[in-house]
């Protein structure tokens, strides 16, 4: 133990009992208590310590490090039915070239997109409803829908709305409006009474209330909820252009390649979808950090 | 009751116009509580509760007041704090607030909770801002209205800053500075000294008096199981807590048990009060009436 911070009191107490000053070095050794800042000696020990503050560089490093021992682990699997990385990039140019792998894609990017608004639209105004009693049960029995499998609603949705592009939209807003108008609802049911208190101390109207404290203070949650629920959309698309196969799309491409076990399109097909939902995920959080900047300020891990 | 004493001429640093003239007036009745009872699943928690706070005047001073509502934990104290701010509605009896002597009701009292509330989403001028349009102030009134408590608060340099870059203080100063963009009469606190280390309650102990001394109409009501900090700025102290029956056992439900008379004391509008030797006798003659509460 440090000598200098470990001075007793009754090493230092004068005889006289005035107060005694503790040295400098004994309040900045206190500071550091606690602190989560690793010590030099830690090193790279620190990654595998809980809660250490690990510099951004040294965590990009982390990353690579992982990604390539993941390729490490492709190149050299055992398994002969998995393809090389090479044949699966082989396999994009050949499926962007040819094949119109774009063209696929930005039929379901603007699929997703038109979903993700539509179901924005419906579960946020659900959810915001959700403040007047009388739309609770309705949310409630809009959110067990989770539990429902889309094969069944595919004949309804085909007889409201017709086939193709449309029936592709509405079963996958369906989709993710289910799960979108839950987290929001728990969102909104989570904001604590106190919030709710002092916008009336400051004479706000119950109105004003709705707008202050359950859509601008849920803001940078509402945008968390987009984030997964878009992610989400890309899970269950190729599920819908399966089902719905004369709309087009990236997802009907997938299951053609996988129907003829042809892996190596298969996995490109995947990377795409992965860089495309990467891009979207990030946008996203790009998008709550600039519109709501305040959501970060205190977390332990920005 | 300790006859009054007159105190000795003293500097005052924090505005109040000085004066030799410690006489006061108490006027019409500010806040009046008649019989306020609460109880929770049955079990009462407030039993009967009075209490009158008048408006109290000092000749040639802009004096406000400020009243301590003193209690240990668990004595109904933030039932009574939500009551008084019209948060919650006692099951029997009322509270009346102001000169015409209405219902209180919520938004009527500035309220200072006791995790100093204030809109995360909202910069420190937003906070006051959206406070201000409450009241019907728009664009350059409520800029102007914002600034000068800003700077009356010492929050200027901290205007565009969230909640959540503030210090404890800065963010309570930010949260009093909120309520008053809307309520400028009376102001409630909720352990306003909870959490603060000595330095910081010193702090808020002169920024309390620094308002109530520039404000006649100014009255801070406080909460508190702090009886050291309440007695060096309260010019009233009430304290709460529970009946006994004969066997010495708490009563369910607690009411007014005591009430002091700070400036009758010679223990208001003074500085260093805490260094009087009446301060130690007064503080140690509630904390021995604690227990038996």
């Amino acid at each position: 133990m440090n000598t200098e911070s470990t001075v007793m009191a009754s090493d230092t107490a004068p005889a006289n009992g005035s107060p005694t000053l503790v040295p400098a070095t004994h309040s900045s050794a206190a500071l550091k208590v606690g602190d989560r800042t690793p010590k030099p000696s830690e090193g790279l020990l620190s990654l595998f310590l809980p809660n250490r503050h690990v510099a951004f560089p040294l965590l990009i490093l982390v990353g690579l490090v992982e990604a390539a021992l993941f390729l490490a682990l492709w190149v050299l699997s055992p398994y002969d039915v998995l393809p090389t990385p090479l044949e699966v990039l082989s396999a994009l140019g050949r499926l962007w070239m040819t094949q119109g792998l774009g063209q696929e894609l930005a039929t379901s990017f603007g699929l997703n997109l038109q979903a993700l608004l539509w179901s924005s639209l419906i579960s946020l105004g659900l959810a915001y409803l959700t403040v007047l009693p009388v739309f609770r049960p309705l949310v409630t029995a809009i959110s067990k829908g989770r539990f429902l499998s889309l094969a069944g609603f595919t004949f309804i949705f085909t007889l409201m709305v017709g086939g193709g592009r449309p029936l592709q939209v509405t079963l996958l807003t369906f989709a993710i409006t289910v799960f979108y108008v839950t987290s929001m609802a728990s969102v909104i049911a989570a904001i604590p009474r106190s919030e709710f208190e002092h916008a009336r101390t400051l004479r706000m109207s119950e109105g004003r209330i709705v707008w202050e404290v359950v859509i601008l203070g849920t803001a940078d949650k509402a945008f968390e909820v987009l984030r997964q629920n878009a992610a989400m959309g890309w899970m269950m698309l190729s599920l819908i252009e399966g089902i719905v196969r004369s709309g087009g799309g990236i997802g009907a491409m997938l299951l053609a390649e996988s129907k003829h076990f042809a892996l190596a399109e298969v996995f490109a097909i995947q990377l795409v979808i992965l860089i495309v939902g990467m891009v979207q995920d990030y946008s996203i959080e790009w998008l709550r950090r600039l519109c709501c900047p305040y959501s970060v300020l205190t977390l332990e891990r920005k | 009751m300790a006859a009054p004493t007159v105190l000795p001429l003293f500097r005052s640093d924090i505005g109040a116009k000085m004066t030799t003239d410690f006489s006061y007036q108490l006027r019409e009745t500010l806040v009046h509580l008649e019989g306020v009872s609460k109880s929770y699943d049955g079990t009462p928690i407030l039993r009967d509760v009075n209490l009158e706070i008048k408006n109290l005047v000092r000749p040639d001073c802009l004096q406000g007041q400020v009243v301590a509502l003193l209690g240990p934990s668990g004595m109904g104290k933030t039932t009574l704090f939500r009551i008084l701010a019209g948060l919650e509605t006692p099951d029997s009896g009322q509270v009346l607030m102001g000169g015409e002597q209405k219902t209180v009701r919520s938004g009527q009292v500035g309220v200072v909770a006791q995790h100093y509330p204030l809109f995360a989403h909202r910069t420190v001028l937003g906070n006051l801002a959206v406070a201000g349009k409450q009241i019907g102030l728009k664009g350059s009134a409520a800029r102007d209205k914002a600034a000068d408590l800003l700077e009356r608060f010492g929050l200027t340099e901290h205007s565009d800053k969230y909640p959540a870059q503030l210090s404890g203080g800065q963010r309570q100063r930010a949260a009093i500075a909120q309520q008053f963009m809307c309520s400028d009469a009376f102001l409630l606190m909720d352990e306003p000294f909870s959490g603060l280390d000595i330095l910081a309650q010193e702090t808020l102990i002169r920024f309390i008096h620094d308002i109530v001394s520039k404000d006649e109409l100014m009255t801070f009501i406080l909460i508190t199981h702090d009886i050291s900090a309440a007695l060096q700025i309260a010019d009233t102290v009430w304290v709460l807590g529970r009946d006994r029956n004969e066997s010495g056992n708490p009563l369910p439900g607690a009411r007014v048990q005591a009430s002091f008379n700070l400036i009758e004391r010679g223990l208001a509008w003074h500085e260093d009060i805490a260094a009087l030797p009446e301060f130690g006798i007064l503080r140690q003659e509630i904390r021995e009436l604690f227990p038996r509460l």
